[in-house]
């Protein structure tokens, strides 16, 4: 199944799996293959654009977000997909993680979760769990975890899954289901990663996860389920609100500005100092 | 003929106003005039004074000399300003601006008026006749203006200075418009910003302009969104531009070292204030000239534009859209915060209109983003425009922008992108020469300072003084063909600029080995004015 690649991915990672369901996705999506644009930060997950057939942004690290929102702004005819870890989405990237939720675009934010920071090899990343030690927090992360899902519910999100890399029918279902969702949609996949997060493996999530039946539509009821997690982890649609206006772009791209546009602005009025 | 006016009041009195519907109504009137202000970092009190110099003739810089009139809304303006009024100049005192608030607002039922009437005094002095001002004025406020013109008349100040109509059609700009004006017409599309002081104004224009041209204007969460913003924007087809002051561009830095390696068109247009840090965030300085050439990690072409004019800001913004885009680079403008709040006018039929459009090749699956070429220059498609793929990484690539670590490529990739410093070397935009050509002495000056100097010169000249002025609007790339016509080693050679440490007169010494013999630097956070600058030159060459 698994097409031959190269990539710096380590033996047994969760990524492999999620590209693999990317590649069928992107098939499977009826949306032609030159209209698809994949952006991402830094870190081993932003590497996924560049191991599948498709138009490219591969940014900085932290910023995956802010080219998506300019590239849909400038070309609202293309399917913008954001794709990057924790680490870069939540982290680095945090605040424009929050402040993209409230720009109502439809684009769709795709996160390899792993809770560990891969690329620099086994740091703390957002998600990390209180206590856990790693070779910069010998004693232990002090940190509470962020929780992605009920963020990105309290900020409005549309749409809100979770996935799960072992589950690769399931997870498939779940990012069709996201990109083609008119708005903001948000699939935070359970990725493990098999050098540096020795808790959270395929084994412990098995255990774990459970799919919800179907979406969540309130609010209050989804912010609960997404806080749920240890002994029971939903997968699914934690929410969907089909009633949520997705942001009206002007068709800007190829439109002709003329000489008559511009000479308009002529002799307008100043504005107060700023 | 000239008339030279301070309007001084703390933060939230109206002299801002006054001076925005004075330059309005002067426009419509059509008088050569160029006003410009000093106000603090704040929404009320404290002292702002506004200065408006009023001409039979072309002007474009403060005069520096003694006033034809100073306005005192509050006690500190006569305390710090009258001592520079002239000889038989109008004092206006806090009594006399305090009997144009009451009476106007008994009279028209609302304070605000007051400041339109201020405007109409100030058009009484000059001569203007309550008939004009009538034509002139914006809807609802001839009244206002009469009222000024009577309070003229009952002082005795009517027609005390009178100026005369410029005989050519005029346009009104601040430097910000001048600068947004100019990147409409280089074709760019999409600006994304956050507001800072004094770049702020250019993202009102251009939001004010989105709101019925096919242009987006989107404001960011930050400066660093922003920039990655615009660079999307870019990589999707749209020309795009991100403006900002000395702080939010410190921001931005990464974005720029970004649109570097994947060879993305940007412009980035900075409005200079007083740093570090913070500084001073409603005044001027010239002092971001070392950030922001060497701005970005890693090694990239770029091109730095410091325009002198309203015309200068226009063309070399409409140029910087062409350069970004042809080239695949960055390029900055830079501007500050006299410049950028600066009000004047310019003749209409000096004022570019012509639109930069661009085409829109295609190709076919074989393409390749960063195919290595002859000049180094991989043609540039979007997504979603044909079967080609557009593969852009920030990781060193290689020609499909997968990534690489292959010794061989990232020299051939290096060598690419720098290639293009050659040939932008070639389209340099060349210095603008005031001067006889043999003369004594040579100002070298960028940015701002262009006019400022261009008429100290002209004084310093009328008092036979040889001395000639080399404005460079392009202050990066510097080529030798910029200044060999000029004989610069054989004259003595003064810089002058606003900033603390010469930067622009070490960068001429750094590309292109002339040296200067000294160095006019003012760095208290205020604008040279012509007066001032003709006194420090003539002590240095006389």
């Amino acid at each position: 199944m698994e097409q031959k690649i190269e990539t710096g991915w380590c033996q047994g990672c969760g990524n492999f799996a999620i590209r693999d369901v990317l590649e069928k996705v992107l098939r499977e999506l009826p949306v032609p293959r030159n209209k698809i644009v994949f952006t991402s930060g830094i870190g081993q997950a932003a590497k996924m654009p560049q191991y599948l057939d498709v138009n490219h942004f591969n940014g900085l690290h932290g910023r995956s977000l802010p080219p998506a929102v300019g590239i849909k702004l400038a070309r609202p005819d293309l399917t913008v997909i954001a794709y990057s870890g924790d680490g870069c989405m939540y982290g680095e990237g945090g605040n424009h993680f929050i402040q993209t939720l409230r720009r109502r675009l439809d684009i769709t934010i795709l996160v390899s979760e792993n809770q560990v920071y891969g690329l620099t090899k086994g740091q703390s990343s957002p998600t990390t769990g209180l206590a856990v030690k790693n070779d910069l927090s010998p004693g232990g992360n002090p940190n509470l975890p962020l929780n992605p899902l009920a963020l990105a519910v309290t900020m409005g999100a549309p749409f809100v899954a979770r996935g799960f890399a072992g589950d690769k029918e399931h997870l498939k279902a779940l990012i069709l289901e996201a990109i083609l969702f008119k708005g903001t949609a948000i699939v935070d996949i359970l990725q493990p990663c098999v050098s540096f997060n020795k808790v959270n493996t395929y084994a412990w999530y098995r255990e774990r996860v459970f799919k919800l039946e179907k979406p969540l539509t309130d609010r209050y009821e989804a912010i609960r389920m997404a806080d749920l997690w240890g002994e029971k982890i939903p997968i699914g649609v934690i929410y969907r609100n089909d009633e949520a206006p997705c942001r009206e772009i002007k068709e800007i791209f190829q439109v002709p500005l003329t000489k008559a546009d511009v000479a308009s602005r002529l002799n307008m009025r100043c504005v107060m100092m700023r | 003929m000239e008339f030279n006016v301070l309007i001084g009041g703390e933060g939230g009195q109206g002299a801002f106003s006054v001076e925005l519907e004075l330059t309005e109504v002067l426009t419509k009137l059509n008088y050569h005039f160029f006003a410009t202000k000093h106000y603090m970092s704040r929404i009320r009190g404290g002292h702002n004074f506004h200065m408006i110099r009023i001409a039979d003739h072309p002007v474009h810089a403060l005069n520096g000399g003694k006033w034809e009139m100073v306005a005192a809304l509050d006690d500190e303006t006569e305390a710090l300003h009258k001592p520079d009024l002239r000889e038989g100049g109008i004092f206006l005192s806090r009594a006399m601006t305090k009997e144009v608030g009451e009476e106007s607002k008994k009279l028209f039922g609302e304070i605000r008026s007051a400041n339109t009437v201020m405007v109409g005094i100030v058009l009484a002095v000059i001569g203007v006749t309550p008939e004009s001002m009538a034509e002139a004025a914006e809807p609802g406020r001839a009244e206002y203006l009469k009222k000024g013109s009577d309070f003229a008349v009952q002082w005795g100040i009517a027609g005390a200075f009178p100026v005369s109509r410029a005989a050519v059609c005029l346009v009104k700009f601040d430097g910000n418009q001048a600068l947004a004006f100019g990147a409409l017409l280089g074709g760019c599309r999409f600006m994304a910003g956050y507001p800072m002081t004094p770049g702020t104004s250019i993202l009102h224009y251009f939001s004010d302009a989105a709101q019925d041209l096919p242009v987006h204007f989107e404001q960011a969460e930050d400066e660093i969104s922003a920039i990655n913003m615009a660079v999307g924007a870019s990589y999707a087809g749209l020309r795009s531009m991100v403006a900002t002051s000395g702080g939010g561009f410190a921001l931005m830095q990464e974005g720029v070292s970004l649109a570097g390696i994947t060879e993305t068109p940007i412009v980035v247009a900075v409005a200079q204030r007083p740093g570090p840090a913070t500084g001073l965030p409603t005044r001027t300085e010239q002092g971001d000239l070392n950030f922001i050439l060497y701005a970005g990690h890693g090694e990239f072409p770029r091109v730095l534009f410091a325009p002198g004019s309203i015309v200068e800001t226009i063309e070399l913004a409409r140029k910087a859209f062409d350069l970004a885009d042809r080239y695949q680079i960055p390029v900055f403008l830079l501007t500050d915060q006299y410049f950028a709040d600066s009000v004047q006018v310019t003749e209409e039929e000096d004022i570019p209109l012509e639109v930069i459009t661009r085409e829109y090749p295609l190709f076919d699956a074989t393409y390749k983003r960063y195919r290595l070429t002859e000049d180094g220059i991989s043609p540039l498609t979007f997504p979603g425009l044909s079967d080609s793929m557009v593969r852009l990484d920030s990781d060193e690539h290689d020609e499909e922008g997968k990534i690489t670590e292959d010794p061989d490529m990232r020299k051939r990739m290096m060598d690419k992108r720098l290639k293009k410093m050659g040939l932008l070397e070639q389209e340099a935009v060349l210095p603008t020469f005031y001067g006889a050509g043999d003369d004594a002495a040579v100002v070298l000056c960028w940015g701002s300072n262009r006019l400022i100097v261009k008429e100290a010169a002209e004084r310093l000249n009328a008092d036979g003084l040889s001395v000639c002025v080399l404005h460079f609007g392009q202050v990066y790339p510097l080529t030798p063909a910029m200044i060999t016509p000029y004989h610069l080693e054989a004259k003595k050679r003064i810089c002058v600029e606003n900033n603390a440490t010469g930067q622009f007169a070490g960068l001429l010494k750094r590309e292109l080995g002339i040296a200067v013999d000294q160095s006019v630097l003012k760095y208290d956070g205020d604008c040279f004015t012509v007066e001032e600058l003709c006194r420090t030159l003539k002590g240095l060459l006389t």
